[in-house]
């Protein structure tokens, strides 16, 4: 379970994230969203350490996360991915998930090295690479340089890499962002199949088609504020949501209504519901 | 049925060579073929070839840091001049200490180790050019304290009447003794280098280079393993600083110059960042270009600066890319797939 507690974060004078608490329970697909600016991404960062955290807590299973130095936060449980693909473009995709496994305490990195110890255990973690791949449909690329891979192939090494620690807590940051029908289409399947006690999920994406049909819960956020939770329901009837999307209650229903009737030029594709773009 | 074994399959490694003997005969035949050829070389053309292997192993151990880490280190042979120094003081009429070379050559390498990691200490958080820089500085802040210990170091004099060494009752003065010691440094740094390379450590160090904070993010401990890293190459830097004191029986500042650092960086990026046969093709490539320029007195620096020129520009990545290093080589000719 990964629990934001009061967590408020300042950059000079703005509060980018201001006395924020919820909790990402596992077994199920949390989703925040909220528009450009409200923090989503903030957040994400201040959990995974790229960011600091001006007060309050952020634990996973009730270790401190605020306190540890970044790497020792993959040790204690979570991964993520990027919003811009930050894969190891020079290494195999399957080195690409090795560093994902590599011992933790560099005593006994050594002792590998010099071939004292760890033989099998190597193998093993190779083994367990290999699994992954096979299970996102990469093991054809397992020896490719990641960086030579399409677009949505990058995307998914990047999961991959991400779960291959068997993490407690995944963040997901817009993985659908650039990929096309069917790529979000696959990757929705992979999401759901993640989807398991052990493993707290948080999604953010700007691709509401996805967030309304695999998100358990929504958070939304707006400028720095928890604005609301509840399921994919509870948002879409939410006037304080539809308020801050779009400037005033109902407002949804009218431009619904508005495209359904073509009487101006907003268009919604059928079956989508509302989307919004970012600019 | 048939599902759990074809599970099972890609586990076991596609790269995996099947016939190990081909590629490691291939490599093999280079020190055997140094060992039954080198010593029956007139004594001019041996000394290049001692000073080629010398270089080799200095691009090797440099390789760590540069190829592997890429972390650009232009004072690589503040580590050498600590080796060389240490032979020079423990080993010669200076203080009048004689220790045995096997010492002094652990020794030696265990100051340079120490001195890379308490350089990597406060360094290791810069990186790219300004890491050069610093580097750089520390080369020089060696060589200058070199110069100007007089008590310690004789100062611009530098140190002569070094003792012969003498490895486990053999004999090291004439060039063919150092060959083969040098062969036998290049073998053994060669398989520690191309073992990190492909361990678990050496996955780490190239997440490193190829982005610290992914890296970072994926729970590598960012600062531990490119001390390591640090510590592994000055081990080695050292190493061979102790050897070029015992070889050339004669240690001034001068030998340790900002030209040296830089050499050992081209012999890795002219040979190929990152693969261990490059630093050995660098290697006789830059020590032997000038060599075989000599007689163009005049213009020999202005065609060595050419041709690197050359080589770079044809081939940034270096003769021989990261790629094709001693595990592909297993592969291709164990049958293996690439």
């Amino acid at each position: 379970m990964l629990t934001f507690d009061h967590v408020t974060k300042r950059f000079g004078e703005l509060a980018a994230i201001d006395d924020v608490s919820f909790e990402v329970k596992p077994g199920i697909i949390t989703a925040v969203i909220g528009p450009n600016g409200a923090g989503k991404s903030t957040l994400v960062n201040m959990a995974a350490g790229s960011y600091g955290v001006t007060s309050g807590r952020i634990l996973v299973d009730g270790v401190e996360l605020q306190k540890l130095p970044k790497h020792r936060i993959a040790h204690a449980g979570l991964s993520r991915t990027y919003q811009n693909i930050r894969l190891f473009d020079g290494m195999s995709v399957v080195k690409n998930l090795e560093v994902a496994l590599v011992p933790p305490r560099v005593g006994s990195l050594i002792a590998n090295t010099f071939g004292l110890s760890g033989r099998a255990a190597a193998e093993e973690r190779r083994a367990r690479c290999h699994a992954v791949l096979e299970r996102l449909g990469l093991a054809a690329h397992a020896e490719r340089q990641a960086g030579s891979l399409a677009y949505g192939q990058q995307k998914l090494v990047e999961l991959a890499r991400a779960i291959v620690a068997e993490p407690r807590v995944l963040l997901l940051d817009e993985p659908a962002a650039g990929l096309n029908h069917g790529e979000t289409e696959q990757l929705k399947q992979h999401i759901l199949a993640l989807r398991s006690p052990d493993l707290a999920m948080v999604l953010i994406e700007h691709d509401m088609k996805l967030i309304m049909s695999i998100s358990d819960i929504i958070v939304v956020m707006n400028r720095g504020q928890l604005l609301a939770q509840g399921t994919a329901a509870e948002i879409r009837s939410n006037t304080e949501v539809q308020e801050a999307y779009l400037g005033q209650p109902g407002a949804i229903k009218d431009i619904e209504a508005a495209a359904r009737g073509r009487r101006n030029r907003v268009r919604l594709r059928e079956g989508e519901g509302l989307t919004w773009h970012q600019p | 049925m048939e599902s759990p074994a074809r599970a099972a399959a890609p586990a076991s490694g596609a790269a995996a060579p099947r016939k190990l003997w081909p590629g490691a005969l291939a490599m093999l035949a280079v020190p055997v073929l140094l060992l039954i050829f080198g010593p029956h070389l007139p004594s001019y053309p041996l000394r290049i070839l001692d000073m080629i292997l010398l270089y080799a192993v200095l691009g090797l151990g440099l390789n760590i840091i540069v190829g592997y880490a890429g972390l650009l280190d232009l004072g690589y042979v503040a580590f050498y001049a600590i080796g060389a120094y240490s032979w020079a003081l423990l080993a010669s009429g200076q203080f009048d200490i004689h220790l045995p070379f096997a010492l002094v050559l652990l020794i030696g390498a265990s100051l340079a180790g120490l001195a890379g990691i308490l350089l990597g200490i406060p360094v290791l958080r810069l990186r790219g050019d300004y890491l050069a820089i610093v580097t750089l500085g520390f080369g020089e802040i060696i060589r200058v304290l070199m110069n100007n210990l007089d008590r310690v170091t004789n100062g611009p004099q530098g140190i002569a009447r070094i003792d012969e060494a003498h490895l486990f009752g053999w004999t090291l003065s004439t060039p063919d003794d150092f060959l083969y010691l040098l062969v036998a440094m290049l073998v053994v740094v060669f398989l520690f280098v191309w073992r990190i390379q492909e361990s678990a450590l050496g996955t780490a160090l190239s997440a490193v280079r190829e982005d610290q904070d992914a890296a970072r993010g994926c729970g590598i401990n960012t600062t531990r393993v490119k001390l390591v890293a640090f510590a592994f190459s000055a081990f080695i830097g050292g190493g061979c600083g102790v050897v070029f004191a015992a070889m050339q029986r004669f240690v001034s500042p001068e030998s340790f110059t900002f030209w040296e650092s830089l050499v050992i960086v081209l012999v890795i990026v002219v040979g190929g960042l990152g693969n261990p046969f490059g630093a050995l093709l660098g290697a006789t490539l830059l020590i032997l270009l000038p060599e075989l320029l000599r007689a163009y007195a005049d213009y020999r620096l202005l065609f060595y600066g050419m041709a690197l020129v050359v080589i770079i520009l044809a081939r940034p990545r270096g003769l021989i890319s990261r790629q094709y290093g001693p595990s592909w080589l297993m592969r291709r000719l164990g049958g293996g797939k690439c």
